[in-house]
């Protein structure tokens, strides 16, 4: 998946000679990584093969970038795979849950990302989820890791995502009643224009094109 | 009751506002309303080096009944400000509020959809303190500046022509962005 | 010694109550609760929930037995053997009643 990462200063058509404002750069989602994955990223994938014989239905890929090891599950094997993950390979802490939204992404715009700890054999692996914007439903993992209730709020506060079977999915930072869902990339910034002496400053978000 | 409402004006009431400003001013007991950065530089402000004891300070009240001061010294989100509201409401007058900091006086750096930009939007407020954080002796300078201005503050008829000669002056001013910076 | 520290006591709050500033405002009426809007307090009837009750007199009662044992843990020497069969005893009573209360549910909060 591409897409285009440009400089904050933005601006376009002023003369500005500096590169930020033409610096636009293409950056790209890692892709699926072949065997062998290298490290102790065989064992793990080796012992979910053994302990989850579906795995090959479960994984929709594999990602192997910066020393870390990523596996995209499919929403209805997630508490399966998280399961099996905290029983029988011992990933006993789960970081929590962090949302992120692609745009560009059709049909696959949100992802919720879940990093795994390992503390008895010192292993982390990363859980991600991916759903449509129509259809934002992923399963809640509070009854294979507790610590993940508050942390399944806040996604759902920041991004939208719906954990079906959480215990209570409220809004946890911003306050009850607001509409909309700010850690979105299409979720204006918000702020007000500043009054100066001699001069108002528009919000930053107005202030140059933040593409 | 509220005796000092209801005084005839004169040299008995300018020396009963003297006596009031003065016992007012001096042990003024704050309400605890840190909420991030700038309560660390309150809590310095009232540990052993920077002393708020020596002014009667030092007992940062949890109950905002047994308080007169409010310090806010943090941000206040638009989550936090029905229970900023409610916190100043329950204050027994008479009250004064602080905004410490440049979170509390003006949003500070943070110009975005979570954050009130600026304290006053929500409770009136007497000093405005600038910094990030303001240091433990600009709180302490704020607090003598509030003391002058306590000192200062007049009772009965004397209080209401002060108030609607201010409210005057306020409406008849220039915009701020009418005025003429430094730089100008 | 109590007639002036009894004085400013009540000099002090008629003073202040003459003195003071009456600012009416709704929300210092209302309990404080941390600066959100209270939970509603029982109404006509004065209907609280009977846990408070029931934690107020099994208080009662235990604190009952301490009071007991304090004299007894005081002179202790000179009560001797049969003080303490005695006292054994006495727990051994307000034990029963403790296991009935743990068996009933009484020490379930919610």
């Amino acid at each position: 998946m591409v897409h285009n990462e440009s400089g904050m200063f933005g601006a376009s058509g002023t003369g500005d000679t500096s590169g930020y404002g033409g610096l636009v750069r293409q950056a790209e989602n890692p892709g699926s990584a072949q065997r062998p994955y290298g490290g102790y990223f065989d064992q793990v994938a080796d012992d979910l093969e053994r302990a989850y014989p579906d795995f090959a239905d479960a994984i929709e890929k594999v990602v192997v970038d910066r020393g870390e090891l990523t596996l995209h599950i499919k929403r209805e094997r997630l508490v399966d795979v998280a399961n099996i993950l905290r029983d029988k390979l011992k990933f006993e802490m789960c970081m929590g849950v962090s949302g992120v939204h692609y745009p560009t992404d059709t049909n696959r715009e949100l992802h919720a990302v879940y990093p795994l700890l390992s503390i008895t054999n010192n292993q982390r692996v990363r859980l991600e989820v991916s759903v449509p914007d129509t259809d934002p439903h992923i399963p809640s993992l509070v009854e294979v890791w507790a610590g993940n209730n508050w942390h399944e709020r806040e996604t759902f506060d920041m991004f939208g995502i719906i954990f079906d079977g959480h215990p209570g999915l409220t809004r946890i930072l911003m306050p009850d009643d607001w509409q909309g869902h700010p850690q979105r990339k299409d979720y204006d910034l918000g702020g007000i224009a500043v009054e100066y002496k001699g001069a108002t400053i528009p919000a930053p978000s107005e202030r140059r094109s933040y593409k | 009751m509220g005796l000092e409402d209801k005084l005839p004006s004169g040299i008995v009431l300018t020396s009963v506002e003297k006596l009031a400003g003065y016992m007012r001013k001096n042990s003024l007991w704050p309400a605890t309303f840190g909420l991030a950065c700038c309560a660390i530089e309150m809590m310095a402000a009232g540990a052993g080096r920077y002393d708020l004891a020596r002014f009667g300070m030092e007992v940062f009240r949890a109950s905002p009944r047994q308080a007169d001061l409010m310090i806010v010294a943090g941000r206040v989100t638009n989550k936090m400000a029905p229970v900023l509201r409610q916190i100043y409401d329950q204050m027994a007058a008479p009250k004064w509020v602080i905004a410490m900091g440049a979170c509390a006086s003006s949003g500070g750096m943070f110009n975005n959809y979570a954050v009130v930009q600026g304290v006053d939007h929500v409770v009136p407020v007497d000093i405005y303190l600038p910094g990030c954080p303001p240091r433990p002796e600009m709180l302490m300078d704020a607090i003598l500046k509030l003391h002058d201005s306590i000192f200062d503050e007049k009772l009965g008829p004397n209080r209401e022509r002060v108030i609607k000669e201010v409210e005057l002056a306020a409406m008849n001013a220039k915009p701020t962005h009418e005025l003429k910076g430094l730089l100008a | 010694m109590i007639v002036p520290g009894l004085a400013f006591g009540i000099i002090s709050i008629v003073l202040g109550a003459l003195t003071g500033p009456a600012r009416y405002n709704r929300a210092k009426l209302e309990a404080y609760e941390c600066g959100i809007e209270p939970s509603p307090q029982a109404a006509e009837g004065g209907r609280f929930p009977v846990k408070y009750f029931l934690t107020a007199m099994l208080f009662i009662i235990f604190d009952i037995e301490i009071v007991f044992l304090y004299p007894w843990a005081v002179t202790f020497d000179a009560l001797g053997l049969f003080g303490l069969v005695e006292m054994a005893i006495f727990i051994a009573t307000v034990f029963v009643a403790y296991a009935y209360v743990w068996r009933r549910g009484g020490l379930e909060w919610d």
